[in-house]
């Protein structure tokens, strides 16, 4: 066994010119399988990662994103009273009343516009949200028409650097800093005063409230009790749960990565069988002498299999290796959820790598294993003739 | 033996290599027609009969934004706009599907064919989508994938608005670009809510192309330093405003075709070599009978061009073919609708495929211009 396996692996060396074609064309098509679908998953991550454990959010039964779900002062006042959520230091409950809208604003790149989601925030809402943290410039200040962006929406849009102003209804927004959002959901977003931002946009409702329970029982406790009070028509949900379920957006992206991955692996099947095929005729001769020298069909249709494998396998190595630059470099598109600009990373995580890995081998032993059956199946006698 | 048929003969010599390298041809071309489609869709919508006379009007913050209902009498007001109507989003969901999977938008019944007269429908269903305050107008494609027909009743919950509404249809229409949305009454909607007096747009129609701008700049002049500043544009521009929220996704797919096309090049070019190494005894004996280096060339760029050309034809054709007559709506879950292969599209994948004919023939076709016949003649591979 040990002797085809060499001899078949020095051949993807020797026969370098061959094969280099077939390594790079399967390495770029592992490289866009796996580029789009590390867009998907970006998005997925950047909805998964956004949230504290221990809070709980509170929008409008029925609505499908907090941009269109209203909830009212009066709700907030029930709520104040209620012994499950978390107080701080001064007695106050745990509570931020938040404002959600969306803004049109002119792209850096001058390439027209897109609607930009401006979070209103309670003063206790940036604490709620430990894992927004500000990178430059400071917090805006309650009662002024102040805001605080996230550093990366203001490379995506015109008027967001610290210090700028921009207008929107009519008035002028200062912007005083800019924030990182690790990663999650936040980094799409504009923040300011929640009040401030309902005098801006003159809306008498909140859009959602975000609250810190006690204990985990108590977060059970609270939405059991809000789902029992058919006046308040709340619906409270774990907040990673609300984010983690708000990826839509991802599901076409994944659909596209598919699509490609089918078409273009046919596309690298038919390649990598035209090199194998040749291949294999070229080395007619040497199938029969090893043939004659006692190795089993079974053994040289392994060893052209693996090869073949081996073909793909380096070829998938360098699609990853392709892709890599791109880990983590920001993007961004219309989220369907939020109906606005949501600005994610490309994520190649080790298993979407292991999954090209494992792609560019499916790809490659498909494509041998027809080369690899005629290769056994060569008669001998003839194979020896062969010139 | 003609040499057209030498050619030929050449081509199909070793049959399984000229299937795969045609195929592979194949699969890369319809790939990059089917990107270059998506790629059209997303960033061109089909224009609609009659969108050079029509205003979209919205909020000047965002689209989301509401506009107070007491604006239209000011616009209707403004000379040259022949028609006005409320547009409102209704995010409905029909029958507790998980997407929305077809628009809804509230408007004014007897403004429905002064605004949107390309839609077909049947005068009853005008006249009762005017007369009943429940009623509602539907598109072919939603109609026809929910099996619903006049007279039926549809529920649908809100997203937006609290609660849901019932609808009774009054007309199904078609022929417009994207057959699928439903328009019911304004004032239903307000009712249901109890009139807020806020309407999501405004869209108009003007008397005739001439009129366009003058009325653009005095909509959008008519609420400045108001509540509510707006921002009026031509239904093709509003569009084409959806289209630069899409982000980045123009330059992923055009990336992606370039990676595609590249690729093919690379393997073509791979393959059609190894058809003429194969052949460099015969080459060699065919320059000894004193062929020149000119026809030589000729026959190997005829045999590559011609493989090119054969795969060129099955992928486009087979791309025009099922997106033509296949249901794109269905295959995409509803994302693209009509999905048109171009003339256009097509002969970029011609050319494609020619540029990809004549490259994979140079680098073999140099070679064998290079090569001495007695070097050609003792290559044994």
């Amino acid at each position: 066994m040990a002797l085809p396996l060499t001899y078949n692996f020095r051949n993807v060396l020797v026969r370098w010119r061959s094969t280099l074609a077939t390594i790079v064309g399967i390495a770029l098509v592992v490289a866009v399988f796996v580029l789009v679908q590390s867009l998907a998953v970006g998005l997925e991550k950047s909805a998964a990662n956004t949230g504290d454990p221990r809070n709980l959010m509170l929008v409008r039964k029925g609505s499908t994103a907090e941009s269109t779900s209203l909830v009212s002062l009066e709700q907030l006042r029930i709520l104040h009273y209620w012994p499950q959520i978390a107080r701080d230091a001064a007695g106050q409950p745990v509570i931020s009343a938040d404002l959600i809208c969306l803004i049109s604003q002119p792209r850096i790149d001058g390439h027209g516009e897109a609607n930009v989601s401006v979070r209103g925030v309670s003063p206790l809402g940036v604490a709620l949200r430990p894992q927004v943290k500000l990178v430059s410039g400071r917090w805006f200040t309650p009662g002024r028409r102040e805001v605080t962006v996230s550093h990366k929406l203001a490379s995506r849009f015109a008027g967001f650097a610290v210090g700028d102003t921009f207008r929107t209804a009519g008035k002028a927004v200062t912007v005083v800093g800019k924030f990182d959002g690790g990663n999650s959901a936040f980094d799409s977003e504009v923040w300011m005063d929640a009040d401030e931002a309902r005098a801006l946009f003159d809306r008498d409702e909140y859009s959602s409230f975000l609250v810190r329970t006690t204990s985990p029982e108590a977060g059970q406790a609270l939405i059991s009790r809000i789902e029992a009070d058919r006046r308040l028509t709340l619906l409270a949900e774990p907040e990673v749960k609300y984010y983690g379920d708000q990826t839509a957006t991802a599901l076409p992206i994944r659909m596209l990565g598919n699509f490609l991955a089918t078409a273009m692996s046919i596309g690298a099947v038919f390649a990598a069988m035209n090199t194998m095929y040749a291949s294999v005729g070229a080395r007619t001769r040497e199938i029969g002498t090893l043939r004659v020298l006692g190795f089993r069909r079974r053994t040289i249709l392994a060893g052209f299999v693996v090869e073949g494998a081996l073909l793909a396998a380096i070829g998938g190595a360098l699609g990853c290796r392709l892709a890599l630059p791109m880990h983590g470099v920001s993007t961004g598109t219309m989220s369907f959820n939020s109906f606005s600009e949501t600005v994610f990373q490309f994520r190649i995580t080790p298993w979407l790598a292991a999954k090209g890995m494992i792609f560019a081998v499916v790809v490659g032993v498909i494509g041998s294993l027809l080369p690899a059956i005629r290769a056994a199946r060569l008669p001998v006698i003839t194979a020896l003739k062969s010139v | 033996m003609t040499i057209s048929t030498f050619v030929f003969k050449n081509a199909l010599r070793n049959k399984r290599r000229a299937v795969l390298s045609v195929s592979s041809v194949a699969v890369s071309l319809f790939l990059l027609v089917t990107l270059q489609v998506a790629l059209r869709e997303l960033t061109l919508p089909p224009p609609s009969a009659g969108a050079e006379l029509r205003v979209a009007v919205r909020n000047k913050i965002s689209l989301t934004n509401p506009l107070p209902a007491r604006q239209r009498g000011i616009i209707e007001r403004i000379s040259g706009v022949q028609a006005v109507s409320p547009f409102t989003w209704f995010g409905g969901r029909y029958k507790n599907e998980e997407g929305m999977s077809f628009a809804q938008f509230a408007m004014d019944p007897v403004e429905l064919r002064p605004l949107f007269g390309e839609a077909r429908m049947s005068r009853e269903g005008y006249e009762k989508f005017a007369a009943d305050r429940d009623a509602c107008v539907l598109g072919k494609i939603t109609a026809e994938k929910y099996h619903l027909k006049v007279g039926d009743a549809m529920r649908l919950d809100s997203t937006i608005y609290p609660g849901s509404l019932t609808f009774h249809i009054a007309g199904i229409y078609s022929g417009t670009p994207d057959d699928r949305n439903m328009f019911f009454r304004q004032d239903y909607l307000d009712e249901s809510i109890g009139t807020p007096g806020y309407v999501g747009m405004w869209w108009l129609k003007v008397k005739t192309a001439d009129d366009m701008a003058p009325v653009i700049k005095a909509v959008n002049a008519a609420f400045q330093n108001t509540s509510a500043e707006v921002r009026a544009e031509s239904e093709r521009n509003f569009q084409l405003g959806f289209i630069s929220m899409l982000g980045n996704v123009k330059k992923l797919i055009a990336s992606i075709s370039t990676v595609v096309v590249f690729t093919l090049v690379l393997v073509s070019a791979s393959t059609m070599s190894m058809a003429v190494r194969e052949r460099f005894r015969e080459l060699a004996v065919l320059k000894a009978l004193g062929f020149r280096r000119r026809e030589l060339f000729a026959f190997i760029l005829a045999e590559s061009f011609g493989l090119a050309a054969a795969g060129g034809l099955l992928g486009i054709g087979g791309a025009y073919a099922i997106f033509t007559f296949g249901d794109v709506g269905k295959m995409t879950q509803g994302i693209f609708v009509s999905f048109e292969v171009t003339p256009r599209i097509m002969g970029l994948a011609a050319l494609v495929a020619a540029v990809l004919g004549i490259v994979s023939a140079l680098a073999p076709a140099l070679s064998v211009a290079r090569m001495s016949v007695v070097n050609g003649l003792k290559t044994l591979d």
